[in-house]
C-alpha cells in the first residue's frame, strides 16, 4: 500500500530534521510506542502497540534511518512482528523550508501481512492515515512547547 | 422416524425423508472434534504470515517453555518423511517436494512451519504464538499471468518460468474450421478462485496404539480408503495398521478429496508423543491452508458460420496452481478441455493449458472441479457469438445441439456421451418461463428505460468419475450387504456420503430390492476398518458408481436367499418377492429374517452354499456419465445502484433417473447456491505481495438465504445406459449451470449499453460502473 502526504512543523529545517531522527522525542509521538532502544548506529530497537479495529497486539520491530541527507531528506525502515501479524514500512522523508517552518513530505510503501491482513485489511489504510496524523500532531506539540521554552 | 410405503410402490423415484437429518439437525452427529479420547493433547499449526521467504530458524525454545506444552516440532523433525502426494500425472509435470512441515522456505500464507502439542487447545494456540521464526521475505507472485512474464519472481527457484505443466488437447482442426468460418469471436473469460468454505472445518484425531503397532486417524475426509494408502506411504507404516475413519462430515464441496499435510502430520505426533492428539482447523485457517478452487483465465475462440452453425473452439487456459499440487491439482483443469464440446455437435478443438504456480494455496477440487469453468467459458462464448450474429441464445443453441439419434456420441475430446435430449430441458425451461413472452416484456422494460435481462445457459457435465483408466486411482466403486441372523440389513459402502442423502438412497434401493423396511437398512461409510475398499464421494459419483455396486451385490444375495428358500419350502421353484420367498406352486412362503436366521443356524445348507448372507462387489463402470440441462435466469439490473435483482430462477436437469427427487431438487438448491456465489459475491483475493486479504466471512461473501432467489426446478429423464439403475448423477449440476446463465442473464440486461462481457462476480461497483460508461 503506497502512503504519501506532507505535514508542515512549526520549527526550522535543522531542527525539525534532528526532531524526527531524535528516538526520545521519536518513542514520545508514535501511537502505541512503548520503547525505542538504540541498536546499533541509526537502528532501533522498537515495542509498539498496534490497536485494529477487534484487534490488538504488541509489535517487536526495529526502526533504521538510512540514506541521511542533512537537512533534506532521509529514509525510514520500519519493520515489526506481533502475534497479529507483521508490517513493513519504507518512506522517504524530504524536509523543505516554508513560511513558518518546515514541510515534512513523506512517500513510501506499508505491507502487513498475518491476521492483521486477512482481517483488518480495509481498515489498514485509514489506519496508517490516523497514526501519522497523531504522529505529526504529537510531534508539533513536541517541537513547539520545547521551542516556547528555549 | 418411520417410514410407510404402501405395497404396490417402489420407494425408487419417491421423495423419501432423508435418514440422515434427524442427528444432523438436532445437533447430535458425531463430528470429528466430538471424539474424545483419554489422555489426548491438543494441536496448534505455526502458519507462515509471508507468501515466500527463507526460513533462517525457528526457534522454539519459548513455546516448549509454556507449561502445559507437551512437545514442538519443525521441519526438521519430518524432513524425512514422505511428501504430501500428488495424485495428478501428466507428461511432464513438475512436483516440487511437498514437506509436511516447511524446511527451508514458505511458499504461501498459511504454510505450516511447526506443529505444537499440549494439553488443551489454548495452550496450544498460546504456545504457537510463542513459536519464533526468523524469515527472510522473497518477492512473491499470486497473480497466474503476472507469474508467467518474463522476470516475474519465481515460486520455486528451480523453476523460474513457474510453470508447471503444459498440456494441449486437440480434436479435428481448428485452424481449418476458423479459415472456413464466417466470423470468429474472441473473449478472455475468467473463473476467480473461490473458497469451499464447508460450514465443518477440518479436524483430525490421531490414536497410536504401540503394543498393536496400529494408528488410527479420524479425519473429516471424503475419501477415507485413498487417504489410508496414501498416508500410510507418507508416514511409512504398512496400510493395515493404519486405520481411517471420516465420522460425520460437514460438507466437504471437493476440499476435503484430499490428502493434507495435517492428517499425516497428526499421525507421526500421535506416534512420537505416544497420545491420542486432536488438531481441529480454525475458520481462518480454513480460509488460508484449505485448498481453493477455479482460477481460471481463459482466452477463447470460436469458429462459427453465419448461420450459427459453430465449426470450433480454440481455448488458452491459464490456471492458477497455487504453490503446490495438492492431491488433483493439475487434473482439474484436465477435465475442463475435455468438456469443451458442451452439448455442441462441432468437431474442431484446440487446447492449451498453462498450469502456473503462485506464491498462493494451492487450488483443487471444488464443486464440479473444472466443469463449472469450462461450462462458463462455452456458454459465454456462445452467447458473445449470438450477439455478434444477432440470433436468439436458444435458437444458437438448439442448432447446434447433439441429435438424439446420435447417441452414443463421440465428441472431438474423445468422450462417448452415453444418451441424451439435449433440447428438452431447454424446451422444458423456455416453456416455463414462457419465453416469448418474456422477450416482450423485456422489450417493453428496455423502451421504459429499464435494463431487464434474460440469461440461457445449457450444460453438459462429465458424471460418475470415473471408469478407472481415466482416474488416478481406480474409478470403481464397491458395496457389501450383509443380511444379520435377525433380518436386519447392513450395508457397507467405499462411499463416504456427506450431505448427499445417500444413507437414504441406498436404502431405497436395498429397500426394493429385498422388501424390507427402509428403517431395518444401516448404511455404513467412511471407516476403513469396516468397509472393504472404496474409492470415495467426489465427481457425482456416489450413487452412479457405488449405488450400482450396491444393486449388483443385493443381487448376488438375492440368488443366495433364494436357494435358502427353495431349501426351505423344499421347492425347486420359488420367488423371492416382499420381502418373501414364495414358492410357485404350493404359494407357501418364508419371510427374509427366517432365511437369515436358517442361513446363520445353518443346521442344513443348500447343495454348494456357505451359511451367511454376505455378499460383496467391486463394480467398474464402462464410461462415465453425461448429465445435462438448462437454466434460464431473469434479472433486472438498478440503474442507481448497479444491483442485481434475479426475477426468475429456472433449473431443468436431466439427471437420468431419479432415486429420490427431494434430494435432487436440495442437491440443485445448494448447487445453485455456490454457483451463485461465484457468480455475483465470492472472490478469494489476494494481494500482491501474497497476503489473502478474503481472509474472513466479513470480507469474503459467502451466500446467505436472504441473497438466495425463488428457484423453480424442473426435470426431464433420459436414463443412462452405463449402469443398471439408469442414474447419472446431481450433486454439481446446480453450480456448473448457474454462473453462465446468471452473467449472461446480466450482460443481456446491459446489451443495450454496448456490454458484452462482464467478469464473475457481478459486484454492483463493477456494474454500476459499466453503466457509467467506464471499463469495469
Amino acid at each position: 500500500m503506497k502512503i504519501a502526504g506532507y505535514y508542515t512543523l512549526p520549527v526550522a529545517r535543522e531542527r525539525a530534521y534532528d526532531a524526527l531522527q531524535d528516538p526520545v522525542l521519536l518513542a514520545q509521538c508514535m501511537p502505541g510506542c512503548e520503547s525505542l532502544e538504540p541498536l546499533g548506529e541509526d537502528t532501533y530497537r522498537m515495542r509498539m502497540k498496534m490497536i485494529l479495529a477487534s484487534m490488538n497486539g504488541l509489535f517487536e520491530g526495529k526502526v533504521k534511518i538510512a540514506e541521511p541527507s542533512k537537512p533534506e531528506e532521509f529514509r525510514l525502515v520500519v519493520e515489526g512482528n506481533g502475534k497479529i501479524g507483521f508490517m513493513k514500512g519504507d518512506g522517504l522523508l524530504r524536509l523543505s523550508e516554508t513560511d513558518g517552518g518546515t514541510d515534512v513530505h513523506f512517500e513510501g510503501d506499508v505491507t502487513i501481512g498475518g491476521t492483521i491482513a486477512a482481517v483488518g485489511n480495509r481498515l489498514v489504510d485509514t489506519t496508517a492515515k490516523m497514526m501519522i496524523r497523531k504522529f505529526f500532531e504529537r510531534m508539533t506539540e513536541k517541537v513547539r512547547s520545547e521551542a516556547a521554552t528555549a | 422416524m418411520g417410514t410407510t410405503l404402501t405395497e404396490t410402490k417402489t420407494l425408487v423415484g419417491q421423495s423419501v425423508r432423508r435418514k440422515e437429518d434427524p442427528r444432523l439437525i438436532t445437533g447430535t452427529a458425531t463430528y470429528v472434534d466430538d471424539i474424545q479420547q483419554p489422555g489426548m493433547n491438543y494441536a496448534a499449526v505455526v502458519r507462515s504470515p509471508h507468501a515466500a521467504a527463507r526460513i533462517k530458524g525457528v526457534d522454539t525454545k519459548a513455546a516448549r517453555e509454556l507449561p502445559g506444552v507437551v512437545a514442538v516440532f519443525t521441519g526438521s523433525d519430518v524432513a524425512e518423511l514422505g511428501p504430501v502426494p500428488c495424485g495428478a500425472s501428466l507428461p511432464g509435470l513438475r512436483v516440487p517436494y511437498h514437506h509436511l512441515l516447511a524446511q527451508d522456505r514458505v511458499y504461501f500464507v498459511g504454510h505450516p512451519v511447526a506443529v505444537v502439542v499440549a494439553h488443551d487447545r489454548y495452550i496450544a494456540r498460546d504456545a504457537a504464538e510463542r513459536v519464533e521464526v526468523d524469515y527472510e521475505t522473497v518477492a512473491a507472485v499470486t497473480d497466474s499471468e503476472k507469474a508467467l512474464a518474463p522476470g516475474a519472481p519465481a515460486v520455486h527457484p528451480q523453476w523460474p518460468d513457474n510453470l508447471a505443466f503444459t498440456f494441449e488437447q486437440n480434436g479435428g482442426d481448428f485452424a481449418q474450421a476458423a479459415r472456413d468460418a464466417d466470423v470468429v469471436v474472441r473473449q478472455r473469460i475468467t473463473s476467480q478462485r473461490l473458497i469451499p468454505m464447508a460450514l465443518e472445518p477440518r479436524g483430525v484425531v490421531a490414536e497410536w496404539r504401540s503394543g498393536d503397532k496400529a494408528l488410527t486417524i479420524y479425519s473429516s475426509s471424503q475419501i477415507p480408503h485413498l487417504m489410508r494408502t496414501l498416508v500410510a506411504q507418507i508416514l511409512g507404516i504398512a496400510e493395515n495398521r493404519l486405520r481411517v475413519v471420516a465420522p460425520e462430515v460437514g460438507g466437504g464441496f471437493g476440499s476435503k478429496l484430499n490428502v493434507y499435510a495435517e492428517e499425516a502430520l497428526m499421525g507421526f505426533v500421535a506416534m512420537k508423543t505416544g497420545k491420542p492428539v486432536k488438531w481441529i482447523e480454525s475458520r481462518r485457517e480454513n480460509f488460508l491452508a484449505t485448498t481453493h478452487g477455479r482460477g481460471h483465465v481463459d482466452y477463447l475462440e470460436i469458429a462459427a458460420k453465419k448461420d450459427g452453425t459453430i465449426l470450433g473452439l480454440s481455448l488458452k487456459l491459464i490456471q492458477d496452481l497455487g504453490a503446490y499440487h495438492q492431491l488433483l491439482t493439475p487434473a482439474v483443469p484436465t477435465l475442463s478441455v475435455l468438456m469443451m464440446p458442451g452439448l455442441y455437435r462441432f468437431r474442431n478443438i484446440h487446447a492449451t493449458i498453462l498450469g502456473v504456480f503462485t506464491n498462493c494455496v494451492p487450488t483443487d477440487a471444488y464443486r464440479g472441479a473444472g466443469r463449472p469453468e469450462a461450462t462458463h467459458a462455452i456458454e459465454r462464448i456462445v452467447d458473445c457469438l449470438a450477439a455478434e450474429l444477432k440470433m436468439d441464445p436458444a435458437e444458437i443453441r438448439f442448432k447446434n445441439f447433439v441429435h438424439n439419434d446420435e447417441f452414443p456420441y463421440l465428441t472431438a475430446t474423445g468422450l462417448s456421451y452415453d444418451s441424451g435430449n439435449y433440447a428438452a430441458p431447454l424446451e422444458k425451461a423456455l416453456d416455463l418461463v414462457s419465453y416469448s413472452e418474456l422477450r416482450n416484456q423485456q422489450a417493453e422494460a428496455r423502451a421504459a428505460g429499464r435494463l431487464m435481462g434474460i440469461g440461457i445457459a445449457t450444460y453438459g457435465e462429465i458424471c460418475a468419475i470415473g471408469p478407472s483408466p481415466a482416474t488416478p486411482a481406480g474409478g470403481w466403486e464397491s458395496a457389501t450387504v450383509k443380511i444379520e441372523p435377525s433380518g436386519k440389513v447392513t450395508v457397507m459402502s467405499g462411499v463416504k456420503v456427506h450431505g448427499q442423502g445417500e444413507e437414504t438412497t441406498f436404502s431405497q434401493i436395498v429397500a426394493d430390492e429385498l422388501g424390507v423396511d427402509m428403517d431395518d437398512i444401516v448404511v455404513l461409510h467412511g471407516d476403513t476398518t469396516l468397509v472393504q475398499y472404496g474409492i470415495g464421494t467426489f465427481g457425482s459419483r456416489a450413487t452412479a458408481i457405488g449405488g450400482t455396486a450396491l444393486y449388483f451385490a443385493v443381487q448376488d444375495l438375492k440368488a443366495k436367499i433364494k436357494k435358502f428358500g427353495a431349501m426351505m419350502l423344499n421347492s425347486d421353484d420359488v420367488s423371492f418377492v416382499g420381502g418373501r420367498c414364495v414358492c410357485n406352486r404350493s404359494g407357501k412362503s418364508v419371510s427374509l429374517a427366517e432365511v437369515a436366521g436358517a442361513s446363520h443356524r445353518a443346521l442344513a445348507l443348500p447343495p454348494g452354499t456357505d451359511p451367511g448372507l454376505v455378499a460383496t462387489k467391486f463394480w467398474e463402470p464402462p464410461n462415465f456419465t453425461f448429465p445435462f440441462g438448462a437454466h434460464i435466469v431473469v434479472t433486472e439490473v438498478d440503474r442507481e445502484t448497479g444491483g442485481i435483482k434475479i426475477n426468475r430462477y429456472v433449473a431443468v436437469d436431466d439427471c437420468g433417473r431419479i432415486i429420490n427427487p427431494m434430494i435432487v431438487a436440495g442437491q440443485i438448491h445448494g448447487g445453485v447456491a455456490q454457483g451463485l456465489g461465484q457468480a455475483l459475491f465470492e472472490q478469494a483475493v489476494y494481494d500482491e505481495s501474497g497476503q489473502l486479504v478474503t481472509g474472513e466471512l466479513t470480507d469474503y461473501a459467502v451466500p446467505k438465504a436472504t441473497m438466495m432467489p425463488w428457484i423453480e426446478t424442473g426435470h426431464t429423464v433420459t436414463p443412462s445406459p452405463v449402469n443398471p439403475l439408469g442414474v447419472k448423477g446431481v450433486g454439481e449440476a446446480g453450480t456448473i449451470g448457474c454462473s453462465p446463465a446468471v452473467v449472461n442473464s446480466v450482460v443481456d440486461a446491459l446489451s443495450p449499453l454496448g456490454v458484452r462481457h462482464i467478469d464473475m462476480p457481478l459486484t454492483p461497483e463493477k456494474i454500476w460502473t459499466l453503466i457509467q460508461g467506464g471499463a469495469a
